[in-house]
């Protein structure tokens, strides 16, 4: 699709450079002498214009970079302030509205990486100033405009999972009027939301809230439900998706009016899942009563029927509307759609895992799942809350908070979000119904941090709900009475407590989907270090993966309550929608550009790609791109042996100038520092936000991925005689390009072997994984590394720069 | 649902599942075996008794099983093998 020689854009006429040098207030001119940098941005090569000013991007610093272009015929324009994630989209629109391609401005970051960084250094951080013009001026310089290429979106929606996320998903959609297909792989909606007795803080019945909405589901002509199903391939990119969906047989049809009668004639019983095992079901059952799609379901893992061998006909026989139909197969239905919705929910933390606790071992030791359908009406019990042992109510009860949560056993190190509140609930609907029960809660720490949380607190406290703060170390069952002991600490009294109750309900956590891993691998998504997916930005895109066209709503992006499931399902509706109602969408222009001529058909740059984007073309000699599908890391460019392939707007030609523009004066003083967009660079922008103050020895060179940092650029650096590199990171696992970094990572070992065969300190090299928020590792990286490079000879540098090829 | 079942339903006294009483005519058998490979709870075994045909008729192995779906009646080729539903009386002769 994309040839070199028709990307590669003429671009003949002279480069005008204007620059703007910007004092935001006292920010930048508090610590950087704004005036000399501008005075010396103006020698620089292809500089027409270089000026300072108090707030470039306020309206009148906009117009006055829009009337310069005009009235200078600036064609290149570099900003030296904030960092690009912050203004680098007001400042290209200002460009575009004067007449000049987007892709024609250039930043300077000399706020979060230099003047707060640098508060009490103004000789050093005015230098540094200097240098970060320099090399965005060297970069612009060699600019292209570029053209952005539209994709059309199919305005369609697939919603995974059919829990309350993908049902409110899935209606906000229908109505807005996209046809939405909702894929559950149990025998009807609802998910967790349809087990829960009440929900806090208003105490609705959950089931009588989600109900209706269920329905609405069933009817809506614009949805289509497919229960019972998974969905088992993705193909395809942003706004084009091919999916593939097992659809497996109910064996009973459409026509099941529910009745029942099959299910009382029904031979063999197993434990009801939706029950979490508490009540029996037959092989033919509904899993209850308020179930959608009604339709009964056959098990056939129970049903005596297998092997196409009818050798038990009871159900066939009660059924009056010959619903039933053992001839039913698995069909795959293949859709297309735009975008996709995420809502496949969590698992609940299996607390037998937890020896001490007696779960599994205790009859009287429950979860609180259980205790959810004990209570509820349409519960085994008949919303009794008995204890399993002999059925009798409970006089005493404990509730222990935090198993599965906020413990460095089994890796669990976060917060469930849910179980606090859910146990302020759950005792006072005991209270409820028998006010005189006594009700422990052992908890870690009480978060009732929403609205209406601390009321519901409040009350339970007023109720006579006891509140001890920390956790049994033991539980142990009197082996007569079945009641059962809680010994631990009182960590506010000091002091250990052994008290007796009748039942302990364990607050388990929630925990990502045991099988999250198939949805991550067939939709190319990232998860965080605990296994829920990983949105594209924790504040300003939270329910966007970092692929495009694909949104997260409820548990499956992190532990939430309803209210939040619902929540960021309508935000996931409206940012799918958004999409689907454009039709179609720009692609950043940072695909990569072929080079066919240099090309030897090798096929690395493909084995990179985490998004499948490039297709080797063997017969042709050549690789092809497709750039609806390329997620811009670049680190496709970086593989190429032949530079046969590199990134727009982030070429070699362009990185190296940026190297050249640093080591040109007093290299061996300098390290140079190449960050990712999403996780070093934004870590280096957090570390000047929080004003952590580092030496200025460091420059900074952006890429999107750390993946696209070319061993040649390494090479180039040492060449020119820097004193150290640093290629800094997402941590593995986080990459915002599913998997790139870890080409990042066999790159750089493999120039660790290469200095160590040449003789040379290898530690002048650094790897760093820093995420986002951790700007503190970023600069405490950097002080590390100051104190390294004072240490290296100018011998040391010239013999690197020989062994690299440089002068 | 993936989390771990290991209790008993607390309602499966409630269950009224039919109560199987199996009647193997002993001597009309001739030990084809067809009950005991279809029958799909595993109710039936080869005893070791020998009847007047000469084979080792079928024996029950533990007639609580048995759900009553009457397969065994169905392929028996000699009408050997019946299953009636047991009436709650304690008056019960085991037959087989």
């Amino acid at each position: 699709m994309v040839e070199g020689e028709k990307q590669k854009l003429e671009f003949s006429e002279e480069v005008r450079i204007g620059v703007y040098v910007c004092h935001c207030g006292l920010n930048i001119a508090g610590s950087v002498n704004c005036e000399e940098v501008a005075k010396f941005a103006s020698t620089l090569p292809h500089v027409v214009l270089a000026k300072d000013y108090r707030y470039t991007c306020s309206d009148q610093g906009q117009a006055m970079i829009k009337s310069d272009i005009k009235e200078h015929k600036l064609n290149r324009v570099v900003v030296a302030s904030c960092s690009p994630r912050l203004h680098e989209p007001t400042f290209r629109k200002v460009c575009e509205e004067a007449g000049l391609n987007k892709y024609l401005f250039e930043m300077a970051n000399i706020r979060e990486q230099c003047s707060w960084v640098h508060l009490y250094d103004r000789e050093a951080a005015t230098e540094k100033a200097k240098d970060l013009v320099k090399m965005a001026v060297a970069k612009a310089a060699l600019l292209q405009p570029l053209e952005e290429i539209e994709v059309p979106i199919l305005r369609k929606a697939l919603v995974i999972g059919g829990g309350v996320a993908g049902i409110q998903a899935a209606l906000d959609l229908a109505d807005t009027g996209y046809e939405v297909y909702l894929v559950e792989r149990e025998p009807s909606i609802g998910g967790m939301m349809a087990r829960i007795d009440k929900t806090f803080p208003t105490m609705d019945c959950s089931i009588c809230i989600l109900a209706p909405k269920m329905s609405d589901v069933g009817h809506h002509p614009n949805i289509e439900l497919l229960t019972n199903s998974e969905v088992i391939d993705v193909k395809g990119y942003i706004g084009n998706f091919h999916v593939k969906i097992l659809k497996k047989p109910r064996y009973v049809t459409k026509d099941c009016s529910a009745c029942g009668e099959c299910a009382k004639v029904c031979p063999v019983t197993a434990p009801n899942e939706f029950d979490a095992g508490l009540a029996i079901r037959h092989a033919i059952y509904t899993p209850f009563a308020q179930a959608v799609p009604a339709t009964y379901i056959i098990d056939t893992r129970l049903c005596l029927n297998k092997e196409g061998i009818i050798v038990c006909d009871k159900c066939i026989r009660a059924c009056e509307r010959q619903a039933i139909n053992f001839d039913m197969t698995p069909e795959t239905v293949e859709i297309d759609v735009g975008t996709i919705i995420v809502a496949t929910g969590a698992d609940v933390f299996d607390p037998s895992t937890l020896p001490n606790y007696g779960y599994g071992k205790y009859p009287n030791v429950i979860t609180s799942l259980e205790f959810e359908r004990l209570i509820n009406a349409g519960g085994p019990s008949g919303g009794h809350l008995i204890r399993p042992s002999d059925k009798q109510i409970p006089k005493r009860v404990a509730f222990v908070q935090c198993v599965g949560s906020r413990s460095n056993r089994n890796e669990r190190q976060y917060c469930s979000n849910v179980c606090c509140m859910n146990t302020i609930k759950d005792s006072l609907l005991i209270k409820e119904h028998w006010p005189e029960t006594e009700i422990y809660v052992f908890y870690v720490d009480i978060r009732a941090y929403g609205k209406g949380f601390e009321d519901l607190y409040r009350r339970a406290r007023e109720e006579g709900v006891k509140f001890i703060r920390g956790l049994p170390a033991e539980i142990i069952e009197d082996k007569k009475t079945r009641n059962l002991w809680l010994i631990g600490e009182n960590t506010l009294q000091k002091e250990l407590y052994k008290i007796n109750v009748d039942m302990v309900i364990l607050s388990v956590g929630l925990e990502p989907r045991k099988d999250s891993e198939i949805i991550q691998r067939l939709l190319t998504i990232s998860r965080t270090q605990y296994g829920f997916f990983l949105e594209a930005h924790p504040k300003l895109r939270p329910v966007d993966a970092a692929t495009g066209g694909i949104f997260f709503a409820g548990c499956a992006e992190a532990p939430k309550d309803i209210k939040d499931s619902v929540t960021q399902a309508s935000a996931a509706a409206a940012r799918a929608g958004i999409l689907m109602a454009k039709g179609k969408i720009a692609v950043e222009a940072i695909t990569p550009i072929t080079f066919p001529e240099k090309c030897k058909a090798c096929g690395l740059c493909t084995k990179v790609c985490p998004y499948n984007a490039l297709t080797l073309r063997k017969e042709l000699k050549r690789v092809e791109v497709i750039e609806a599908a390329c997620g811009g890391c670049g680190t496709c460019a970086a593989e190429c042996p032949f530079e046969a392939l590199t990134q727009k707007h982030f070429t070699d030609e362009q990185i190296l100038a940026q190297i050249d523009a640093v080591t040109e004066h007093e290299a061996h003083k300098k390290i140079v520092a190449f960050c990712c967009n999403w996780c070093a660079y934004a870590g280096a922008d957090f570390a000047g936000v929080s004003r952590m103050q580092y030496p200025p020895d460091v420059r900074i060179i952006r890429t999107m991925c750390s993946g696209r940092v070319s061993p040649k650029f390494i090479e180039r650096a040492f060449a020119r005689g820097a004193a150290a590199v640093l290629v800094a990171g997402c941590h593995p696992g986080d990459c915002h390009y599913i998997n790139a970094n870890y080409q990042t990572q066999k790159r750089v070992e493999r120039f660790w072997k290469r200095m160590e065969q040449l003789g040379l300190n290898k530690e002048r090299l650094q790897l760093l994984w820093a995420s986002a928020a951790e700007g503190e590792r970023i600069a405490s990286k950097i002080r590390e590394m100051h104190e390294m490079i004072r240490k290296i000879s100018l011998d040391e540098i010239e013999r690197t720069k020989k062994a690299f090829g440089g002068g | 649902m993936p989390e771990r079942i290991w209790r008993k339903p607390l309602d499966s006294e409630k269950a009224k599942l039919p109560k199987a009483e199996i009647h193997i005519i002993r001597d009309q058998c001739k030990g084809c075996g067809y009950c005991i490979q279809y029958c799909p709870q595993k109710v039936l075994e080869e005893s070791n008794d020998i009847n007047a045909r000469g084979v080792h008729p079928p024996r029950v192995v533990d007639e609580s099983k048995c759900v009553l779906c009457s397969f065994c009646t169905s392929v028996c080729p000699d009408f050997a093998i019946f299953v009636i539903e047991k009436k709650e009386c304690k008056e019960n002769v085991k037959h087989g």
